[in-house]
């Protein structure tokens, strides 16, 4: 098939390209970059797998997957916070605040749900296939 | 062909890219999170710094106990120190006696509920400290700081000067120094070009424009779980505010004890969870939709439930949402289709 003159001059001549592409071979280019632009927007932007995001002041600290079972040490204004991952959650397990709030919000397992540590300026942030709101009003 | 390329890759960086700038920050006290939309990154992040510097200056200058270094109060602080030395007007900035008088027409308008001349009792209930927790409640105490009845009447300014009528008033201006901010912010953003932008002052949220073709989702706290109990699109110029008894609150005994206090009693509220306010953009001489919003939720979450809409309407607020203390919600007939909720089994009863 690559001998057929149709085909033979079509890697040295590609100005030729546009005369000698049939209708239907464009349908198939157009739907291939259609497939890939479909296959990037679902695959590449949309992770599947739930992540943390841990912020320290104004910095983004680290972002961990949450399919693992771990403990993170955070050293803040104040004082070094414990970060529980376990298999699908996150939650404040230790922190040096003085009121706790953080730790009281418990385990965090959905995206878009947070939990801030004001006095030692650590916050989460569970990250999920899309981003249910912008802000959060408190 | 080559020509058929580009098109194509421009398709492909954009659906990865979107011209958005997020920043979070620790300052006035809480956490700001600034997004704008639609301009150069390096642009947007000078203009974001430059609120924030303006924050910190307004969060030391407005601060109801923190000196700005030792020996230098803040000008509230120092306002408060004249108050209570007896009746001497002394000059203040004229920003400072726009708020004032801003503030206390206010305070009219919710009959006192909105009271930033309270400062003494929320001192007594240990909550003029960064880090408070259960105090001895000295009842007898209480009853003298009400029976002194501290008002904002008993301010008077005249040409930015300020003195007190009563020796028990000190100011606080934490139900009123975020809102001011927000406004404050949205003007200046929107004067330097910026035309789409959300801005979140320690929860209290102004919008500029939308993001991108939508307009700019917010999420509502739930006030005993670490979640959104539901969101609600912001239009240009909107601002949202919530008044909850879980951000600053100590429990003793097993009864919670929240920052808010009814002025009439002098003790915390303890009927209501949270209240949240919708404030549409207000005529240009008006107050601000941003003081508005930090403004308007604390009557209507310290009044009794069969007044709150009474309340409300004392600011010509529609759109409110009240949790009260058994976790009963109760939403505004207008605010009903602006809400949507999060979880499918969520049950509400429409009020006024």
């Amino acid at each position: 098939m690559l001998n057929s003159p149709r085909f033979s001059n079509l890697f040295t001549l590609p100005k030729q390209l546009c005369k000698e592409l049939l209708i239907g071979d464009w349908l198939i280019v157009l739907t291939g970059i259609l497939g890939i632009v479909l296959l990037f927007q679902t695959l590449w932007t949309n992770e599947h797998a739930a992540k943390v995001q841990i912020r320290l002041g104004d910095k983004i600290y680290a972002t961990y997957s949450l399919n693992q079972q771990r403990e993170i040490h955070v050293h803040g204004p104040i004082g070094t916070a414990t970060i529980s991952i376990a298999q699908g959650k996150a939650r404040f397990a230790k922190s040096p605040c003085h009121n706790q709030y953080c730790v009281h919000q418990g385990w965090l397992t959905r995206a878009g749900q947070a939990a801030i540590c004001l006095p030692n300026q650590i916050s989460l942030e569970l990250l999920g296939e899309t981003k249910p709101y912008d802000s959060l009003n408190y | 062909m080559r020509y058929l390329l580009i098109p194509i890759f421009l398709l492909l960086t954009s659906c990865f890219e979107e011209p958005l700038y997020h920043s979070q920050s620790y300052v006035f006290g809480t956490l700001v999170d600034i997004s704008i939309y639609g301009e150069p990154d390096a642009r947007a992040r000078s203009l974001a710094n430059q609120v924030l510097q303006d924050f910190q200056q307004l969060h030391d200058r407005l601060h109801a106990w923190k000196p700005i270094s030792a020996g230098k109060p803040s000008e509230i602080g120092q306002l408060n120190a004249t108050f209570e030395a007896g009746s001497q007007p002394i000059s203040i900035q004229p920003d400072l006696a726009t708020m004032l008088a801003d503030a206390k027409l206010l305070s009219i308008k919710s009959e006192g509920l909105f009271n930033p001349a309270i400062g003494h009792l929320i001192g007594a209930w240990g909550f003029q400290r960064d880090e408070f927790g259960a105090v001895k409640i000295d009842d007898e105490k209480i009853k003298s700081l009400v029976n002194a009845k501290p008002s904002m009447e008993d301010i008077v300014l005249e040409e930015h000067t300020a003195y007190s009528k009563n020796r028990a008033v000190k100011l606080d201006l934490g139900g009123y120094a975020k809102g001011y901010a927000l406004d404050y912010a949205a003007q200046y953003l929107r004067q330097t070009g910026v035309k789409n932008a959300l801005i979140n002052i320690g929860g209290n949220i102004i919008a500029i424009g939308q993001h991108g073709n939508k307009a700019w989702r917010i999420g509502i706290q739930h006030p005993r779980a670490p979640t959104a109990i539901a969101t609600v699109d912001l239009p240009d110029g909107w601002a949202v505010g919530t008044s909850g008894d879980y951000q600053r609150y100590f429990t003793l005994n097993g009864k919670r004890y929240c920052h808010i206090i009814d002025p009439r009693t002098g003790y915390p509220v303890q009927h209501t969870q949270a209240v949240t306010v919708l404030v549409p953009p207000q005529a240009t001489q008006e107050t601000q939709a941003g003081v508005l919003s930090d403004v308007a939720s604390k009557p209507i979450f310290i009044e009794s439930a069969e007044n709150k809409s009474t309340a409300a309407q004392a600011f010509g607020i529609d759109n409110f949402m009240v949790i009260d203390a058994k976790g009963q919600i109760f939403v505004s007939k207008r605010m009903v289709n602006k809400l949507n909720w999060l979880s499918t089994d969520v049950k509400f009863t429409t009020i006024q």
